[in-house]
């Protein structure tokens, strides 16, 4: 398992408190050496016995539990992996700098952000430079003209006795290869105005994941805002019908809804809408109780969470774990109990995080058959790659080889945690004959130990069944793998 | 010098103007074509004492040529000046791994071309 950082944590905050470790562990009841111990990362904490060292620095318990501080060991660990950035020998451990010097870890990651940001920008312009055949034509034309254009003015300054007809045949080069240029540079310039290259931001995208993973993925205020509004709604009246009556009445308009869409994917398209209308102003709230967003990381987490209030509208919170916990979590079960899709179900279960009513503790994860992750929630114990390819023997890449069949295994990671990972590829949109299929896979992932609360976790439980498994190639540590597609960096 | 005969492969009418004034100032006899094809066989047939070769050309392209060209042991030791706008470092990679004699690129200074071509041409 990574390294705890509560030990390094404790010993930063005594510092800052200017205790010495004598008088903390006396305050913790515990020895000084043990302390230095615990400090060291040598020995856990836990328990009541991290309550009293919380109580002697005079902080929140929930301070040390070093959640933040993990993920960005995490990240870090992953930018390090880089190839591109990589150096030999490794630098000192993530845990430690992210320990020490926190301001510093949160540097390099936005650093890294910018830099894999700038980078995709530059290989898309290099790519249009390289394949567009008007600007390679352009570009050669103007090179042939200001040529032309060169090559006479010098006859014209430098060649002495220079005859009539010739001095007007080279003027005559300059000047029409003038116009030429002039018309190939304004063309070229028209075609670089009325096209833009859309700089995609990577940034965004990490502040959404960090604002799920942050709220724990789960939104109290949401909750209480649709659970509210199902308890208003008429009897005998869909969920469904009375958010399109809500929004009517709130002056909202009309949505157009593909009519081809699949039934469910139309009735969460309304209750989006409705989130849209009538959340408002406790999805703002929400957003702006969590701290500075970037305009475009807002806008997505504003979309993020339109997306959870019509998924706990679809599926109240109360009733959906009863069943969940009734029907072991099968996701089929429950899809069609609450009239949703199978993802929007399985998106659901990983918001059961509510304090004091929780369900089981998923990850969730969805990518498309290149492996390119389209939605990402970890857990603390299980990373989720950012900016790689997830390990190929994950379910949810196995899902792809048989498409609408659930794929599960128990994965043992090199860290020694296991997991129940459980995957299924769904077609995204409604199939038609002579195109591909768009498919994405789902997947959830929960700590092994409760596989036996969980339907797709029977029958894995013998030792034979466990799959050793990795989380992105260059960070695992599995030697012989016969998957492996890049050598670790990490031994 | 007088008398040598350099082929001129271009196909841009402004710029053949220009190297051929400066080529026949310099002395040189000089003939133009502008298509691949025909620079080759011209090539073949008339044995010039060197070649200033463009690489994008109608027909066949100037790489192409200066391949042909070299397959064959008798022109092995033609002198072949390529002449391009395609500068980037592997378009000079290919034109030195294929045999060209001298790599110059547009835009170029007259003086440029008249000095390497005296130079490999011959006297």
């Amino acid at each position: 398992m990574r390294q705890n950082l509560t030990g390094y944590k404790i010993r930063s905050l005594r510092r800052e408190a200017g205790l010495t470790q004598a008088s903390l562990a006396k305050k913790a009841q515990i020895s000084a050496s043990y302390l230095n111990l615990i400090e060291a990362n040598r020995r856990p904490a836990a328990g009541a016995l991290l309550d009293r060292i919380a109580a002697g620095l005079g902080i929140d318990r929930s301070v040390l539990d070093g959640r933040a501080e993990s993920r960005m060991v995490e990240a870090l660990e992953e930018i390090a992996a880089d190839p591109a950035v990589a150096v030999a020998p490794r630098p000192v451990a993530a845990e430690q700098l992210v320990s020490d010097h926190p301001d510093w870890a949160s540097f390099v990651q936005r650093l890294y952000r910018g830099y894999l940001e700038q980078s995709e920008t530059v290989m898309a312009l290099a790519d249009r430079l390289n394949r567009d055949p008007f600007l390679g034509d352009s570009v050669h034309r103007m090179l042939s003209s200001v040529t032309a254009i060169h090559s006479a003015a010098e006859i014209l300054q430098g060649t002495e006795r220079l005859s009539p007809s010739d001095r007007r045949r080279f003027l005559d080069i300059v000047s029409s290869d003038s116009e030429t240029l002039a018309r190939t540079a304004k063309s070229l310039v028209e075609f670089i105005e009325s096209t833009h290259v859309r700089m995609r931001s990577v940034t965004p995208t990490e502040a959404v994941d960090a604002f799920l993973f942050e709220s724990d993925n789960h939104f109290a205020e949401i909750e209480a805002l649709t659970e509210s509004f199902r308890s208003q709604a008429q009897d005998r009246e869909s969920v469904e019908d009375a958010a399109a009556r809500a929004v009517k009445l709130a002056g909202g308009r009309m949505l157009d809804i593909d009519p081809f869409a699949l039934p469910e994917s139309r009735r969460f398209a309304i209750l989006r809408h409705w989130a849209l209308v009538c959340g408002h102003e406790v999805i703002e709230a929400v957003l702006a109780a969590h701290g500075t967003l970037s305009p475009e990381a807002r806008e997505l987490c504003a979309q993020a969470l339109h997306s959870y209030a019509a998924g706990a509208l679809a599926m109240p919170y109360g009733p959906f774990l009863e069943a969940a916990e009734t029907w072991r979590y099968d996701i089929d079960r429950l899809a069609r109990r609450f009239g949703v899709s199978y993802e929007q179900a399985a998106h659901r279960l990983s918001t059961l995080r509510r304090p004091g009513q929780p369900g089981v503790r998923f990850a969730f994860m969805r990518s498309d058959a290149s492996g390119f992750v389209t939605k990402r929630l970890p857990l603390t114990n299980l990373p989720l790659p950012r900016h790689a390819t997830a390990c190929p023997l994950w379910a949810v890449h196995g899902a792809f080889q048989s498409p609408g069949v659930t794929v599960r295994n128990i994965g043992e990671l090199p860290s020694g945690d296991r997991f129940l990972f459980f995957a299924r590829a769904i077609d995204k949109v409604p199939a038609v004959a002579g195109r591909p299929r768009r498919l994405l896979s789902v997947m959830l992932a929960c700590n092994a130990d409760e596989a036996g609360r969980v339907i797709y976790g029977d029958g894995l439980q013998h030792e034979q069944a466990v799959v050793p498994v990795g989380t992105v190639c260059r960070l695992c540590r599995r030697p012989d793998c016969r998957h492996r597609q890049e050598a670790p960096l990490v031994v | 010098m007088a008398g040598k005969r350099i082929l001129l492969v271009e196909d841009e009418p402004n710029i053949v103007e220009s190297l051929r004034f400066i080529l026949e100032q310099a002395g040189f006899e000089v003939d133009v074509i502008s298509d691949g094809n025909a620079a080759l066989a011209s090539v073949i047939a008339d044995r010039p004492d060197a070649v200033v070769l463009d690489i994008m050309l109608p027909g066949m392209n100037g790489f192409d040529v200066l391949r042909a060209v070299r397959g064959d042991t008798k022109l092995a030791s033609l002198p072949v000046i390529v002449l391009t706008a395609k500068g980037q470092p592997n378009d000079r990679k290919m034109a030195e791994t294929i045999g060209a004699t001298a790599f110059i690129t547009k835009p170029f200074s007259n003086a440029e071309v008249i000095e390497c071509v005296r130079s490999h041409a011959g006297s």
